[in-house]
């Protein structure tokens, strides 16, 4: 921060300078330098901050390559900021690390599934939303039959991941009196849940069809269930720093390009199609960087 | 070339070709003809540096004027340039964004008054007890129909970009298919004939249908158009607000050298010449000063015309236009929740979020949130100005030197807060299973005569009334932008013409002389 505002006027005055010492030739390249001082739109290389345990979204393939919709976008959106594959490195970040290594510089952007909230825009700069997600009830199979919605959940354990909103909007926002039990994430709620230490977990519907589509296809434990009882729309947004507006607009000039040429919607069909879900190809609402 | 006797190496710079008046040249005032002194005039100085400088009078004349004549054009080439970068910042923020973001403001509001409209009119179905009868909300359907048209084609006709002329094409598709769904539901509703409350289920699938082509499609795209703007307002705003500045240095730094240059000129003809004053180069040289300061002045009103237009009207008009798009969906998702129960967890959702981004205060659910507005804003000794509550309506506590500015905006804020007073009764009468009084509560005629659309429709009327506060000191500063400027085009190059003259008329007769 403090060394790139040095830098920045360093550069200010050498331009005055400059401004003052050349004649009429100068004036074509004569104006203030634009831009705030290290934003991502000027990046040569990025650490985004992804997840790597929701299959779908952000995870490790048997390669151990990042995989997923979120990390797709990722490199989509460092390529409409400019910045080569070659240098693009992927930093793994749980729900509860993601404002803090922002503010910290350790990650540059945050890709990972992180809803656009009011209260978390007191602390991040958001670009986008890239997609607008839906949370959603998972349970198992034996248990569908009672939950239909949100409230069905009162009196039952429901997974508690620390910093993820989903918690809050049934226990807070619904208010259903469920009981917490916490879980490391919502690949450890799922295991749970498989393994009876809990009645369901709630997070957004691109989450659990992965982690459910995963469970399946390891084939142990009992069946499990989306209940398909939306209570919320969660906007998936590009964490950035706090006040970086330059890159904010950049990045959501790189979202409108990725829904215009198309790119999304196959994202979205490569991803969440073959698991069932419908998908939304048209280019999201954005709440604007400041 | 000149005879160079170069001087050795590490040797102070020998004296420059010193205009010194040659000893012994008498004391008269005027002289026709230079005197032939101890030297020559056209003889060559004694001893030079540098290889550039004419050896003769005439010549050392015809180089300095040329110099100055550099100078004065580079001077009136960067007043012509500073007004043209001043002239570009005001026309894109006064004739292009600002515009567009009205434009595309009013089709946002334009388009959701159409779905809330929709949705009143399904919900009413067939009572004629409540405030708004369906007939009456088909009306305003149409009206906003009309308007959101006409909203659309004028952006369309302010789109200078592919992206935007695109996206307006988009738009005109997307709302032919938004009303053939609106009217697919709006006949099944009919024949169902239902009394008010949730329509039956075929209904309500055709209206989801309809407003999610709004949300997800038709509402992003005027949104997304009208952020577009901003990020247009402001990119421009610092380059052109930074050239101009540039410009300002720029202007004093010609104006000083063409100053110095006319001086050195004065002085060398008064020295060679024996002239006291030359008059022609006496007023170019006032009229420079004239100019320069003239322009100083000019740049320094456009800088400010510039920072008016941008921060008290254009980024005041665009976070109106946002809460006031806001508003009307979050007002929109409260018919929604009441007229489809499936999904009215998501509605009274994303109704807290968005008033959350109106007016922000940290809450876990819609009670809190209220109960937070309802203390906060209701304080006896509340000043907004000093408070500075987050969210779109928090941003104009910066604005209160604008006249009219804060009653008007203490009046948004007391009206949101009635609404948002009356929209927590309607969820608390759902809640308690009474419907028919919610939706009485919503739409009027009920006991007690609450009707929490009516108190959006007094809020959105403040926030009009401060939306036009704005957008005259919009247009104001655009309109003292777009004069400070006038007549500067044919101005610079008419100063340019008659200084030059002057500089020239100033010299002939001197190297007249020398033919």
């Amino acid at each position: 921060m403090t060394e790139g505002r040095t830098g920045l006027g360093t550069r200010s005055r050498l331009r005055a300078a400059l401004a003052a010492g050349t004649a009429a030739l100068a004036l074509a390249g004569c104006g203030v330098a634009e831009g705030a001082d290290g934003s991502v739109a000027d990046a040569d290389s990025l650490v985004i901050g992804v997840k790597d345990n929701e299959p779908g979204l952000g995870s490790r393939g048997a390669n151990g390559r990042y995989e997923g919709f979120d990390i797709d976008v990722a490199r989509k959106v460092a390529e409409g900021l400019g910045v080569d594959a070659g240098n693009v490195t992927f930093k793994k970040v749980s729900s509860d690390q993601r404002e803090d290594l922002l503010d910290e510089g350790a990650v540059d952007l945050v890709v990972a599934s992180y809803s656009v909230t009011q209260q978390r825009k007191t602390e991040v700069t958001f670009a986008g939303p890239y997609y607008v997600a839906h949370q959603d009830i998972l349970v198992r199979q034996s248990d569908a039959a009672s939950v239909e919605n949100v409230r069905d959940l009162a009196g039952k354990r429901l997974c508690r991941v620390d910093r993820s909103v989903s918690f809050t909007r049934v226990r807070e926002e619904r208010d259903v009196p469920v009981l917490s039990v916490p879980g490391a994430d919502y690949a450890d709620c799922v295991s749970k849940l498989a393994a009876g230490a809990l009645d369901a977990v709630s997070t957004d519907d691109l989450i659990l069809t992965g982690l459910a589509a995963k469970a399946a296809a390891a084939g142990s434990g009992p069946a499990l269930r989306m209940v398909n009882a939306p209570i919320s729309d969660e906007p998936y947004g590009i964490g950035l720093r706090k006040g970086d507006v330059e890159g904010c607009e950049a990045v959501n000039k790189a979202i409108t390009g990725m829904y215009q040429d198309g790119t999304a919607a196959a994202l979205l069909k490569k991803w969440f199609v073959p698991a069932g879900l419908e998908v939304t190809t048209t280019v999201p609402q954005f709440e604007g960087c400041d | 070339m000149t005879a160079v006797q170069p001087a050795p190496p590490g040797a102070p710079p020998t004296a420059p070709p010193a205009p010194a008046p040659a000893p012994g040249t008498g004391t008269a005032p005027v002289v026709r003809r230079p005197r032939g002194g101890v030297r020559r005039p056209d003889a060559p100085p004694p001893s030079r540096r540098f290889g550039f400088v004419p050896r003769t009078v005439a010549g050392r004349v015809r180089a300095l004027t040329g110099a100055v004549l550099v100078a004065v054009v580079a001077l009136l080439a960067v007043v012509a340039v500073s007004v043209g970068n001043a002239r570009d910042g005001v026309r894109v923020i006064g004739e292009d964004a600002g515009p567009q973001v009205v434009a595309t403001g009013d089709m946002y509001f334009h388009l959701t008054n159409m779905d809330a409209q929709l949705a009143n009119a399904l919900l009413i179905g067939r009572a004629q007890d409540l405030g708004t009868r369906r007939d009456e909300a088909l009306r305003r359907f149409d009206e906003s129909r009309l308007a959101a048209g006409k909203a659309l084609l004028r952006a369309a006709k302010l789109a200078d970009e592919d992206i935007e002329d695109e996206t307006a094409r988009e738009s005109l598709n997307a709302l032919a298919r938004y009303e053939r769904l609106a009217g697919q539901a709006l006949l099944l509703d009919e024949r169902a004939n239902h009394a008010a409350g949730p329509p039956p289920a075929e209904v309500i699938a055709y209206y989801r249908q309809a407003t999610d082509l709004m949300k997800l499609d038709l509402l992003p795209k005027a949104y997304n158009l009208t952020l577009d703007n901003g990020t247009l307002v402001r990119h421009t705003y610092e380059s052109e607000r930074g050239a101009v500045m540039t410009g300002q240095v720029l202007v004093y730094v010609f104006g000083a050298v063409a100053l110095a240059l006319m001086a050195a000129l004065q002085l060398y003809l008064f020295v060679r010449f024996r002239r006291v004053l030359n008059p022609a180069l006496a007023v170019s040289a006032f009229l420079t000063l004239v100019l320069v300061g003239a322009s100083a002045v000019m740049l320094n009103g456009q800088v400010d015309h510039l920072r008016t237009a941008k921060s008290d009207g254009f980024d005041s008009l665009l976070s109106l236009s946002r809460a006031r798009a806001i508003s009307t969906s979050a007002n929109a998702d409260e018919t929604r929740f009441l007229l489809d129960p499936g999904r009215a967890d998501t509605y009274e959702q994303v109704y807290l979020s968005k008033s959350q981004s109106v007016l922000y205060r940290p809450a876990d659910n819609l009670d809190r949130y209220n109960e937070a507005i309802q203390r906060d804003l209701g304080a006896p000794d509340l000043d907004p100005q000093r408070e500075r509550f987050l969210g779109f309506l928090g941003r104009e506590a910066g604005y209160g030197a604008l006249p009219g500015q804060p009653r008007a905006y203490r009046d948004v804020l007391q009206k949101y807060r009635a609404f948002q007073q009356s929209d927590s009764r309607v969820r608390a009468l759902v809640r308690a299973g009474q419907t028919d009084r919610a939706i009485a509560a919503r739409l009027g005629g009920g006991a007690g005569g609450l009707s929490s659309d009516r108190d959006f429709t007094a809020y959105d009327a403040a926030m009009q009334r401060l939306f036009r506060i704005h957008h005259e000191a919009f247009e104001k500063a655009v309109k003292d932008g777009e004069k400070g400027t006038r007549g500067w085009n044919a101005g610079v190059p008419i100063a340019g013409l008659v200084i030059i003259g002057l500089v020239l008329a100033g010299v002939r007769p001197r190297l007249a002389e020398y033919r």
